[in-house]
């Protein structure tokens, strides 16, 4: 992988927990353990990344089903729709608490866009 | 009364003005600079509105009956109307404080909520297509997304956004960016301060998850995919875009990743602390000038 010698080789069991778990809610359905090493990214060891599903399994935020020899992982979707109505309420509050949000991005002007789309396509 | 009560108000405006003219060339390891100065410029221009509002003592019956008795030729170069000015200015002033307290300690304990719902550990993600991440001060701190976001980057890209949040906790930013929200509510000139520290703060998260995956490209193409994908989202209000200024925006922290490192500059940081300090020496002085003009009230 290019750029492989820069990344730092060792991640906390805590930052890899997120990252797998990440990983798990962004796929479309269950990923076998090679799956998940894969949509991590990085370089992290089949065996690593067993450990961590098996972590996430115990505490009760991932489960697995069983297809054929293999396992399959996803994510737990505990009060799922709560959580949802909740966040969707906090989002649609008035301009005085959308300020208190400490957003990842913020909203971009078209023209801000544009000069993104370009960079984007520039920097494959 | 002398010129220093009305200093640190003047001081707020240049403040605010050399906060937008420097904000993208300073290192982000200087915002608490910035909030420093702010706190200071905050606090030394309320005491000055309050010892205009109490040079309106002088006009009381009490107090004026007091000189009559005593003598004392009451002098008071402070029109009646400025007086007032500064009580009205005061008054507005705790209610915006109150309005942003209140907001803030809403918003946490809904976003606490909303982790609570999505279970244990440290990531919390929500079942919603809106791209979004935030990170949940608290002990333990914790991070929160939503699926729409995951899944919009890549494995890569994912790391970015932990790290970034992370920093945010790490670094307690959610202190600079209270104090200078407060600061704001108090002295609305010091709004563009505020939209600096804000963007610094980003910034200075974004050097960290560079720092931890190792590549300023990476975090760069993490927020740019991000920034597009909340802009496809058509649930995200145009006042947002408002929110923030254009230059304290995802594209003007993509440039900047796009540059070198940025190097930590004495100069500036300097320049807006020796701004900070000249308020809190104003504000002193100003006290001075109110004592003499009432110390007759208090024989020795």
């Amino acid at each position: 992988m290019p750029g492989s010698s820069r990344m730092p080789s060792r991640r906390a069991a805590g930052e890899l927990e997120a990252e797998v778990l990440a990983a798990l809610w962004a796929a479309e359905g269950p990923l076998t353990a090679a799956q998940v090493r894969q949509a991590v990214g990085g370089e992290l060891a089949y065996n690593t990344v067993q450990t961590i599903l098996v972590r996430l399994c115990e505490k009760g935020l991932i489960d697995r089903v069983a297809d054929g020899r293999r396992h399959e992982y996803f994510p737990v979707k505990g009060a799922e729709e709560l959580a949802a109505e909740q966040m969707q309420a906090l989002l649609s509050r008035g301009r005085d608490r959308q300020a208190v949000l400490q957003r990842f991005v913020t909203s971009l002007s078209a023209e801000d866009a544009q000069t993104l789309r370009a960079i984007l396509r520039r920097r494959p | 009364m002398t010129i220093s009560v009305y200093l640190p108000l003047a001081l707020s405006l240049l403040l605010a003005a050399i906060s937008r003219i420097v904000v993208a060339r300073t290192a982000p390891t200087r915002a608490v600079v910035f909030v420093v100065a702010a706190v200071l410029c905050a606090a030394a221009a309320t005491w000055g509105l309050l010892l205009l509002s109490a040079t309106l003592l002088g006009y009381t019956s009490l107090v004026a009956d007091e000189a009559l008795e005593r003598g004392v030729q009451l002098e008071d170069p402070v029109p009646k109307l400025i007086g007032f000015t500064a009580t009205g200015l005061l008054l507005v002033g705790a209610i915006r404080v109150a309005r942003v307290l209140r907001a803030r300690r809403a918003t946490l304990r809904e976003l606490r909520a909303v982790c609570r719902s999505c279970g244990e550990g440290e990531l919390a993600v929500v079942a919603l297509d809106a791209p979004h991440a935030f990170a949940v001060p608290g002990r333990p701190g914790r991070i929160l997304v939503t699926r729409g976001l995951l899944a919009a980057l890549d494995g890569d890209e994912r790391r970015v956004v932990l790290a970034h949040e992370r920093a945010h906790l790490i670094h307690r930013h959610h202190w600079l960016r209270a104090a200078t929200e407060l600061c704001a509510a108090v002295n609305p000139l010091l709004i563009p301060v505020r939209e600096a520290v804000g963007f610094l703060v980003e910034r200075g998260a974004d050097e960290h998850a560079a720092m931890i995956t190792g590549s300023r490209e990476l975090v760069a193409r993490a927020l740019t995919k991000a920034a597009l994908a909340s802009r496809a989202e058509p649930a995200t209000p145009e006042w947002a875009a408002a929110l923030t200024f254009a230059r304290c925006g995802v594209s003007a922290r993509v440039a900047a990743l796009h540059c070198e490192p940025p190097r930590p500059e004495p100069l500036v940081p300097s320049g807006v602390l020796a701004l900070g300090v000249a308020t809190a020496v104003a504000a002193v002085q100003a006290t001075i000038a109110f004592y003499q003009l009432v110390y007759w009230l208090w024989p020795d």
